[in-house]
């Protein structure tokens, strides 16, 4: 046989069992957890099967890429190997042969890997990820976020629809949406940069300090779910995650009537230092 | 060709020195100087002042005040290797050198703890001698994990604390409000130890991931902030653990609890400034089945909690009220235990030792222990129906709206 | 200009072996230096792996040693700096010194035939500036409030005074200069000699593709790590002298309001490069291996080195592709998608051509060859799941995840490590005149690639899993607390990848002094520092070699005397057809 698979089958084994070994164990130890969860959630906003569907779209692509050159790496490592007397075919590959194969080639992974992914890509930022909802589209439900140090300030309008407003409800670290109707978020930060990662959304967007961002998604489902904050900022960055509720249309009128009741119990019309709300930015 | 990067090498490096001036050390003060009352009026927005370096060397030792004096009498006796009882330990004299009083007290033979004379207050008490290494310690954890809403100088004042409700602790007032010691009294260090391990709920002040022994550096740091004749460093002031409510009464009978709880509750006023959990004719009833007398008319919507000012926000100047939770709704600061369990024990103390500075008295003596231990299941019954059960809770308004 | 004339070699014990001007002994300072930080960056991430296993639980043996404050568990901060140095350190004082300094130094003179670098004196500043940068970068971990803990990218407001506010984050930010400027120095004098001291005859063309890589690499140092050393100044500025260029107004007393996101634009005009900065030598090395191993030319020459300028150039016009979730305009975002898209192109290209490279070759399996086919594997796997992140409708969800994290240990860093690896295996017996151990050496291999596979993989599943990175504990969240286990197999896999390494550095000090004796030839192969005897005399070559034939003639038909190889210097018996 040749070398490379003498190698592996004789006394090297013990150096591949080491880590497979431990692999196993590691993986039998929490295989109830491995059955759980394996990638992410299912999507939760109207746009999250977009992303699910690009990446199997990718997946298979870089997939079936990565055999191939896996399939070109080990034929000849394989059969091509100087111990069994094997010479060495002599060619530069300068011949014409090999540029048009190296053209070809090219033209091809430009149009499948890339232009096929990009024409994907463009379609699904256009339509759904950057397609943010004009101000002035009815029924859409504005949020303010506040990142700071390490927690998400949320702020949404109330029963008057108006932000800026003493009835806003104020949260931290929680925020409840509807289903069913697009959330559009205004996200600045206090002090470093924060980014809000709603990871059964599918969505991501920097908390910047001294700018205002724009992003939005729309809940397809109802339930408790994460935020999280996916940029480094500071030592408790990883403690700094919070509640998304999005509760059903049903649900949605009682609560926002007594959330903005509460809000206007809790109103101090002295305490001007705890205003914050801003110039919606489109 | 080189010369130059090398050359702003040099000074670059020369001005990262530590000690170096660096332009924020107008408002950088010192982190003993100055009271709550002399910061009240900046000349900056507080929050908004400059950043800048800090140098986090402290370099003086620190007295501060231990567990009063019979609490400490009891550790000290436990403790025969290290403390001997002593009679006329301190004799403290005037300026011409005649003894004006004889103190015994416990002798500590490594030299930490000392019995000390005030000679304005006229008064001693045991004072332990921190020293500078470790409050350079706990000041090196307190910028790193406390000072982005705490202040680099304590005063509550941080940069990211800017409009958040309710606002960070002065650590210059020394007084804390979830300690759950009574509103008298200072904290002891376990009782802090204890409120940063559990952190508190639906604010930034989380669960923080230090070890026990940094946090006691931390807590030292913070006592040392407190100003010289106030806090830890006032001769009267008493250090006690949390408030004793004895052992639960109702181990065996939950459902007794809650009961007795809601009865509790609405006997003694709590909707006053909490909401009432009943209909106002049902509270008459509580009231007169106790053997009061039933006011009949209440606020004008006993569903809602009653906004209060708040005197210890007031001292670190910031003009906030405080709305008292909703036990349905908002989330409680400290009603976990450690394992981050909902514990009637927890709520209970909270309701024993009131809220300094809320209108939050202390209950402990005003009821007996059972009643506070009731009000503590009542209030754990109510979150665990309630909160972040819209539905549920919905039906529960709509009950005491009476339909609307 | 040194390389013309012989100098007489120095006899001072100073001269020769510390502040020596010879690129043979400033390549083997480079190589200590820079093992010396890759041991200490290793530990490090071994540190990290442990706390993400296993939060908050003392570590056995490091843990006491390192963190005895504290009884052995890492708290936040020290987490925080660890991870912080240990991208740092890798990158800037790890593989840059070994990768560039080391085989940039030994191979561009040898390889080129020249007497020395065209700026000796320039080359051994640039040894002791990074030394320098080393010796700040280390001290920095000593300061009071700990060293910088802002991410190796050290995005503002994060690493400026708002929410730092000890040294160590300034003296990373001189660290880091320090060494750009030493990058700058050895980037001057690899492209100048490159340029104007090839040997007679030596076309551009008969350059071994080391050398091509070496010298892209070179332009891009030069290119961009002055903007990256601007960053960093403006960064001091606004940290000790209280100016504003990354703090905005709005969170500053009396602010002018600067902008954090200057400094994301700065950083990754200089951040995307480096990654090529770090993968071209490992092209240009894995190319020759592949070709030396095989004993076959490397497969379209021209091509390959076409489709490494194409890389170079766009490497400068792809850097937004780091900042889709910064808030970019459109416009913007989608132009840096599809330029960061088109690298695939000459990243396909170079893949075909060393698989056909070796293809139909007759294949020597010598560890450095092992190492030059393990790099396809990894750089495949790494590369191609680039199209992930350069994608932004897929990046908005895998942005700041594991994911990347996997992406890019294995592209620049397992790609970087192991082109690294076999260039010693390679050119160790022309260093010391000894030979690395084979058996220990295929020990170290396999016991790298297998865990190494596995750790960055199992990062892939946790990032699409949605786990962020730089987080503390990933327990803390419920919805990553299902992805634990994941951590634990990751860092498993680690933990056995840094025991692998520590083979290797038994083989490396055993075989340095105890080793083998080496033949001065034990490749067979025809590149000029073969040419050479062992030890390399001071002055290399005594006479200057004419070049007469490219680097990769293996099975030439023409070569004589029934070798399948031939010097540079030898002529051809006919040229081919």
């Amino acid at each position: 046989m040749n070398r490379l698979v003498s190698l592996v089958s004789r006394a090297r084994v013990r150096w591949l069992a080491t880590p497979a070994a431990l692999l196993l164990a590691s993986t039998a130890a929490s295989a109830q957890e491995v059955v759980d969860r394996w990638g992410p959630t299912p999507p939760a906003s109207t746009y999250g099967p977009r992303f699910d569907s690009l990446f199997s779209l990718i997946t298979t692509l870089i997939g079936i890429s990565f055999l191939i050159v896996l399939v070109m790496l080990l034929v000849p490592c394989l059969r091509d190997n100087a111990k069994k007397g094997k010479k060495a075919h002599f060619d530069h590959g300068t011949s014409l042969h090999d540029k048009r194969f190296t053209a070809v080639v090219s033209v091809v992974v430009f149009i499948v890997l890339d232009a096929w992914v990009l024409v994907r890509a463009m379609g699904d930022l256009r339509e759904a990820y950057w397609n943010v909802p004009a101000p002035d589209t009815p029924g859409i439900f504005k949020v303010e976020v506040l990142a700071q140090q390490w927690a998400w300030n949320f702020r949404t309008p109330g029963v008057d629809g108006e932000l800026g407003t003493p009835d806003d409800v104020i949260t931290i670290n929680e925020l409840t949406v509807p289903i069913g109707r697009p959330v559009v978020f205004n996200l600045t930060s206090k002090d470093v940069i924060h980014s809000l990662f709603l990871p059964d959304m599918r969505l991501k967007r920097d908390a910047n300090p001294g700018a205002i961002n724009v992003a939005w998604f729309e809940a397809a489902k109802s339930g408790d779910f994460d935020i999280l904050c996916a940029e480094l900022c500071g030592y408790a960055h990883y403690q700094m995650h919070g509640k998304l509720h999005v509760l059903p249309e049903a649900d949605f009128p009682a609560w926002e009537k007594d959330a903005s009741a509460l809000a206007l119990a809790a109103y101090d019309a002295n305490d001007t230092e705890a205003r914050w709300a801003w110039d919606w930015k489109e | 060709m080189t010369a130059r990067p090398l050359l702003l090498v040099t000074a670059a490096l020369a001005l990262v020195a530590p000690g170096f001036a660096t332009p924020g050390d107008e408002t950088a003060a010192g982190h003993d100087a100055g009271n709550a009352a002399e910061h009240s009026e900046p000349e900056l927005p507080p929050h908004s002042r400059a950043p800048h370096q800090v140098d986090v060397t402290v370099h003086d030792d620190a007295w501060l005040l231990v567990n009063d004096y019979d609490t400490f009498g009891e550790l000290a006796e436990a403790d025969p290797e290290r403390f001997e009882f002593v009679e006329g330990l301190l004799e403290p004299k005037d300026e011409s050198g005649e003894v004006i009083d004889t103190y015994d007290g416990y002798r500590d033979k490594t030299g930490r703890v000392e019995l000390r004379y005030d000679p304005e207050a006229e008064d001693v008490a045991y004072f332990e001698r921190v020293s500078a290494e470790r409050l350079t310690r706990g000041h090196e954890n307190y910028i790193q994990y406390c000072a982005s809403c705490h202040g680099l100088e304590g005063d509550g004042y941080g940069r990211s604390a800017q409009h958040l409700r309710p606002p960070p602790r002065d650590f210059r007032v020394g007084k804390f409000k979830f300690t759950k010691v009574g509103v008298e009294n200072l904290p002891s260090d376990q009782a802090l130890v204890d409120l940063v391990k559990k952190g508190l709920d639906g604010t930034p002040m989380y669960p923080w991931a230090l070890t026990e022994g940094q946090l006691l550096d931390v807590i030292q740091y913070i006592k040392s902030l407190s100003p010289p004749e106030s806090g830890w460093r006032d001769v009267y002031a008493v250090v006690k653990g949390p408030v004793d409510i004895g052992e639960d009464p109702w181990t065996n009978d939950v459902q007794g609890a809650v009961a007795r709880g809601e009865i509790v509750y609405h006997n003694v006023g709590c909707f006053n400034c909490h909401p009432g959990y009943v209909t106002p004719a049902r509270i008459d009833e509580i009231v007169t089945g106790e053997g009061g007398i039933a006011k009949g008319s209440y606020r004008e919507d006993l569903t809602l909690p009653k906004i209060v000012p708040n005197t210890m926000y007031q001292v670190q100047g910031y003009k906030t009220s405080i709305l008292p939770p909703d036990f349905t709704w908002h989330s409680i600061r400290a009603g976990r235990d450690r394992q981050g369990n909902l514990s009637a024990l927890e709520i209970a103390r909270t309701v024993g030792s009131g809220i300094a500075g809320s209108g939050m008295p202390q209950w402990k003596g005003s009821m007996p222990d059972k009643d506070i231990w009731a009000i503590g299941y009542y209030v754990r019954h109510l979150i665990e129906t309630y909160h972040g059960k819209p539905q549920a809770r919905a039906a529960l308004m709509s009950e005491l709206r009476g339909g609307n | 200009m040194s390389g013309d004339h012989i100098h007489p070699e120095p006899t001072s014990f100073l001269r020769k072996h510390v502040f020596s001007v010879d690129h043979k002994v400033i390549a083997k300072q480079f190589m200590w230096f820079g093992l010396f930080w890759l041991l200490i960056g290793g530990i490090m991430a071994m540190l990290i792996r442990w706390q993400l296993a296993y939060p908050g639980t003392p570590m056995p043996v490091f843990g006491k040693l390192f963190f005895s404050s504290t009884g052995g568990v890492i708290d936040p901060a020290s987490y925080n700096t660890l991870f912080t140095m240990h991208g740092t350190i890798m990158i800037f004082l790890g593989l840059t010194p070994l990768m560039i300094g080391c085989f940039g130094n030994w191979c561009i003179p040898l390889m080129i035939g020249a007497r020395d670098m065209i700026f000796p004196l320039l080359n051994m500043l640039s040894f002791w500036t990074v030394m320098l940068g080393g010796a700040v970068a280390f001290y920095s971990l000593f300061v009071p409030l700990g060293g910088s803990e802002a991410g190796w990218t050290g995005y503002p407001t994060l690493s400026t005074t708002v929410a730092n506010q000890g040294t160590g984050e300034t003296l990373w930010a001189v660290a880091v200069f320090l060494i750009g400027a030493s990058s700058i120095m050895g980037g001057i004098n690899y492209m100048t000699t490159v340029i104007r001291l090839r040997a007679p005859g030596m076309r551009w063309t008969d350059l071994p593709l080391t050398i091509w890589g070496l010298f892209f690499t070179a332009v891009l140092n030069v290119l961009f790590l002055p903007v990256i050393g601007s960053a960093m100044i403006l960064l001091v500025l606004d940290r000790v002298f209280g100016t504003q260029f990354y703090v905005p107004a709005s969170i500053m007393a009396g602010g002018g309001g600067g902008d954090p996101i200057l400094y994301q634009h700065l950083f990754w005009i200089f951040g995307h490069p480096e990654v090529y900065i770090l993968i071209l030598p490992a092209w240009g090395i894995v190319s020759d291996l592949l070709s030396f191993f095989a004993r076959k030319p490397a497969f379209a020459y021209r091509v390959t080195v076409g489709a490494m300028m194409a890389v170079t150039v766009l490497s400068a016009v792809v850097y937004g592709h780091h900042m889709f979730t910064t808030g970019l305009s459109a416009m913007l975002g989608e132009s840096f998608m599809l330029l960061t898209m088109i690298i695939s192109v000459p990243g396909e290209i170079l893949f075909f051509n060393w698989l056909h490279t070796i293809w139909r070759g007759s294949l020597r399996m010598d560890t450095p060859m092992l190492f030059a086919l393990s790099v396809i594997f990894v750089f495949g796997l790494g590369g191609l799941t680039g199209l992930y992140l350069a994608t932004i409708s897929t990046d908005i969800y895998l942005h700041d995840t594991y994911f990347v994290v996997g992406h890019f240990h294995l592209t620049m860093a397992a790609s970087a490590l192991f082109a690294t690896f076999g260039a010693i295996y390679f050119w160790f017996p022309k260093m010391f005149g000894r030979k690395l151990n084979e058996t220990l050496g295929k020990i170290h291999f396999w016991g790298s690639l297998v865990p190494l596979t596995i750790v960055f993989c199992t990062m892939f599943v946790s990032g699409y899993a949605g786990m962020p990175r730089r987080y503390y504990d990933h327990t803390s969240a419920d919805y990553l607390k299902p992805l634990q286990h994941l951590n634990v197999t990751t860092s498993l896999a680690a933990f056995t990848l840094g025991i692998a390494q520590l083979v290797f550095a038994f083989n490396f000090i055993k075989s340095r002094w105890w080793g083998e004796k080496a033949s001065e030839n034990p490749w067979e192969v025809g590149t000029l520092e073969w040419t050479l005897p062992t030890p390399v005399p001071h002055y290399n070559f005594k006479e200057i070699p004419n070049v007469v034939c490219g680097p990769h003639e293996f099975s030439n038909p023409a070569i004589p005397d029934g070798k399948d190889w031939i010097y540079q210097t030898e002529p051809l018996a006919e040229q081919p057809a």
